[in-house]
């Protein structure tokens, strides 16, 4: 039997609800994907609710390496990207009495519901 | 899938919801029938108990674990029904009724494998798979068919018991196929272990002496229904893995709804009650 | 965020400078990041006897799961003990990515066990012969566990800080449910009393010898130093004793209960207990696995493994 053979490395995601996005959990060993689902649950949610558990070889898994991560800072000069950029909107609409379209009014538009549900 | 259950050999059944709406052949059938429940899944869940620490895998401890807690949780249910029935205090049927009282299945009560769970315990992990699964899958159908039971509490009872069968049948069967399917090593294990389950099997699936009754009174089915559908669920699997399923299941070691019972059992009931028999009526 | 350049052009001494800025500016390490090789050996040992000692230690409270008096002790019980497994489970993977790089796998945390390489923690080598001592393990060696593990939570390696937050999460639990045990007997028969007394007679050396020496001068080395150091844990021994002290002392003395050591006292003055040291030399015999139940324990563990073999060889790709 090699080192590796049984021990094979698994990372576990989990919904608490259908409606919440997955979580990562925790990592754990099995010998193939069957048996890591059917450990998932026990291992690591014992205690609370779970709505649908992922399992993914670790192997699959393509992370930044160390160096790479570096290619992730960009400068903070992206107003433009962002409704901060167009702030001074509001005062230009209220020479035409009109109030802003801004973020918490478009939101809304969706029904109170759904911004509850969030 | 779909199931059918004929409840009295399809004579209508009133629902009951109390004993006072039962005649005493009634109510004594149903008594046994709910120590047969409760023992079954005590037991089970005491030898599944001894594994804590020692399964082939930590992952494994712990998930197995979790199953364990589940079927005494449920032994703890229709325990209660018992209570209520006025049997005794759920701790005392659990911890203060001898071996001849006990109506479990044999095959349940056999050792995890020779050696004392403390020392040098030759623990089976292909027999414990194969009993697992095999009564989980049992399991299943019995509770699937007491969801119709003419005893209302014990169809309520049923229901919530079945929510948590399927993950461990998920489990059972999950470590069955893929031990069963592995190498030649791990294959003679687990067919061993098939044969020796079949060999017990028949107890487990037998009411006791007075199975006709029990299903007369609309309780549960018939148990050559549960029979037939259990032989039914286990054939598919096998027929994928390449195996067959004697023609006889047996019982070789004892008849456990009769009271009859190995030494395996009386060993088990005195290290479970060990504490408790310092002082029974103590609060614990 | 400190700036975390780290590259090969970087000298091992500048790596090491941005390291110990990271820490002590509050920052996590990840398994991937740049660490001292100082710094992985000792969180490798510390980490892998914190997760071998959980899974060792299920082994004494194991032998009460049977046992328990009533359906809720029983099923109270087993859930402890599947936590020390899954806490086990937890730390040993933390372990094992940490090892990774050096080729090391469970397989060979198993391994120094047995060989006795790897040591598991003084306490789990003592004998648990009544269901008094179930209760004062949930209950003081927990309470014990619970005060060495919240000194780690904000630990300078993340992967371990995260275990320890879900490890704390169910020590709770567990605190409680040694606390419902104790209580009982405590409320009980005269028998039931004795039961907790002679178990507190019995484990009382052992605690005093739970957070280990108070100094390297005792039992010739230590790494707390170096675990201070590295931001791994904040709080030397003693003063984890202390606080051992000064939280369960009045709730033991509460409950009617004694502590065999007619010295000890808390000094104003000071503001510290006084209390007659444990024998150290034996607390060095027993984590050579010389204790009561060490070889007891190990062997098996080590026969279970054994006798399980099969399993992992049969899934093994």
């Amino acid at each position: 039997m090699s080192s590796e053979g049984f021990y094979q490395e698994f990372e576990v995601f989990s919904k608490r609800t259908d409606t919440t996005p997955l979580q990562y959990q925790f990592s754990l060993l099995a010998p193939n994907h069957e048996i890591a689902i059917v450990m998932a649950q026990e291992n690591f949610m014992r205690r609370e609710p779970v709505a649908d558990i992922w399992v993914v070889k670790r192997s699959d898994i393509r992370k930044l390496s160390r160096d790479e991560k570096h290619s992730l800072p960009r400068l903070d000069n992206k107003d433009y990207r962002n409704a901060k950029g167009y702030g001074y909107l509001r005062k230009k609409w209220r020479k035409y009495e009109q109030d802003m379209l801004d973020e918490k009014e478009i939101l809304s538009w969706g029904g109170t519901e759904n911004i509850e549900k969030e | 899938m779909k199931k059918k259950f004929y409840h009295g050999e399809g004579r209508r059944i009133l629902k009951k919801n109390d004993q006072s709406q039962m005649d005493s052949m009634e109510r004594k059938v149903l008594i046994e029938l709910l120590y047969q429940l409760a023992d079954d899944d005590f037991i089970l869940a005491y030898r599944g108990s001894e594994w804590l620490g020692l399964a082939p895998h930590i992952e494994e401890d712990v998930a197995f674990s979790s199953i364990n807690q589940d079927m005494m949780g449920h032994a703890a249910m229709f325990y209660q029904l018992l209570e209520d029935l006025g049997e005794g205090h759920v701790d005392i049927l659990a911890h203060g009724r001898s071996s001849k009282d006990r109506k479990n299945a044999v095959l349940l009560e056999l050792v995890n494998g020779p050696g004392h769970y403390l020392e040098k315990p030759k623990f089976d992990w292909a027999f414990t798979v194969v009993r697992h699964y095999f009564y989980t899958q049992f399991k299943k159908i019995r509770m699937e068919s007491l969801k119709n039971s003419s005893y209302q509490p014990l169809a309520d009872v049923a229901v919530k018991v079945n929510m948590e069968i399927y993950y461990h049948l998920l489990h059972w069967k999950t470590w069955f196929m893929q031990l069963i399917d592995a190498n030649d090593e791990a294959r003679n294990r687990m067919e061993t272990a098939v044969q020796q389950v079949f060999d017990e099997f028949a107890d487990v699936l037998s009411y006791g002496p007075n199975g006709r009754e029990i299903a007369e009174a609309g309780f549960i089915d018939k148990e050559e229904i549960i029979t037939q559908m259990w032989k039914h669920q286990l054939l598919t699997v096998f027929e994928s893995v390449n195996l067959s399923i004697p023609i006889k299941i047996k019982t070789k070691s004892g008849k456990g709804r009769e009271g009859f019972h190995t030494d395996d059992l009386a060993v088990a009931l005195s290290i479970l009650s060990e504490v408790y028999h310092i002082d029974p009526a103590a609060n614990w | 965020m400190t700036e975390t350049v780290f590259n090969q052009q970087l000298t091992e001494e500048d790596n090491f400078n941005l390291f110990m800025l990271r820490i002590e500016a509050g920052e996590k390490i990840e398994a991937d990041d740049w660490m001292p090789d100082d710094y992985r050996q000792t969180l490798i040992k510390l980490i892998s006897m914190h997760g071998i000692s959980e899974i060792m230690g299920a082994l004494p409270e194991k032998e009460w799961v049977p046992k328990a008096p009533t359906i809720k002790r029983k099923l109270g019980i087993m859930a402890k003990v599947q936590d020390e497994m899954g806490h086990g489970q937890l730390l040993l993977r933390v372990t094992e990515d940490l090892m990774k790089p050096l080729g090391k796998s469970r397989e060979h945390i198993m391994q120094d066990l047995f060989s006795g390489r790897l040591k598991f923690h003084n306490v789990f080598h003592m004998e648990a012969p009544t269901w008094g001592d179930a209760g004062l393990i949930g209950w003081l060696v927990d309470g014990a566990a619970i005060i060495s593990q919240t000194n780690m939570l904000n630990a300078s390696y993340g992967p371990y800080a995260r275990a320890l937050k879900r490890i704390c999460a169910e020590e709770v639990f567990h605190a409680q449910h040694g606390e419902a045990i104790i209580m009982a007997l405590t409320e009980g028969t005269e028998q039931q009393k004795d039961m907790v007394q002679d178990a507190v007679n019995r484990w009382w050396e052992a605690l005093l010898m739970f957070f280990g020496p108070a100094d390297a001068s005792t039992t010739g080395t230590s790494k707390q130093d170096t675990t201070i150091k590295y931001r791994i844990r904040s709080k030397t021994n003693e003063e984890l004793r202390q606080e051992f002290f000064s939280k369960y002392i009045p709730r033991v003395l509460s409950l009617g209960l004694t502590v065999p050591d007619e010295t000890m006292r808390f000094d104003k003055d000071q503001g510290i207990w006084i209390y007659q040291q444990p024998d150290w030399n034996k607390f060095k015999e027993i984590i050579r696995n010389k204790g009561p139940k060490s070889q007891e324990r190990l062997q098996l563990r080590i026969h279970s493994y054994e006798e399980s073999e099969w399993v992992r060889r049969a899934l093994s790709k």
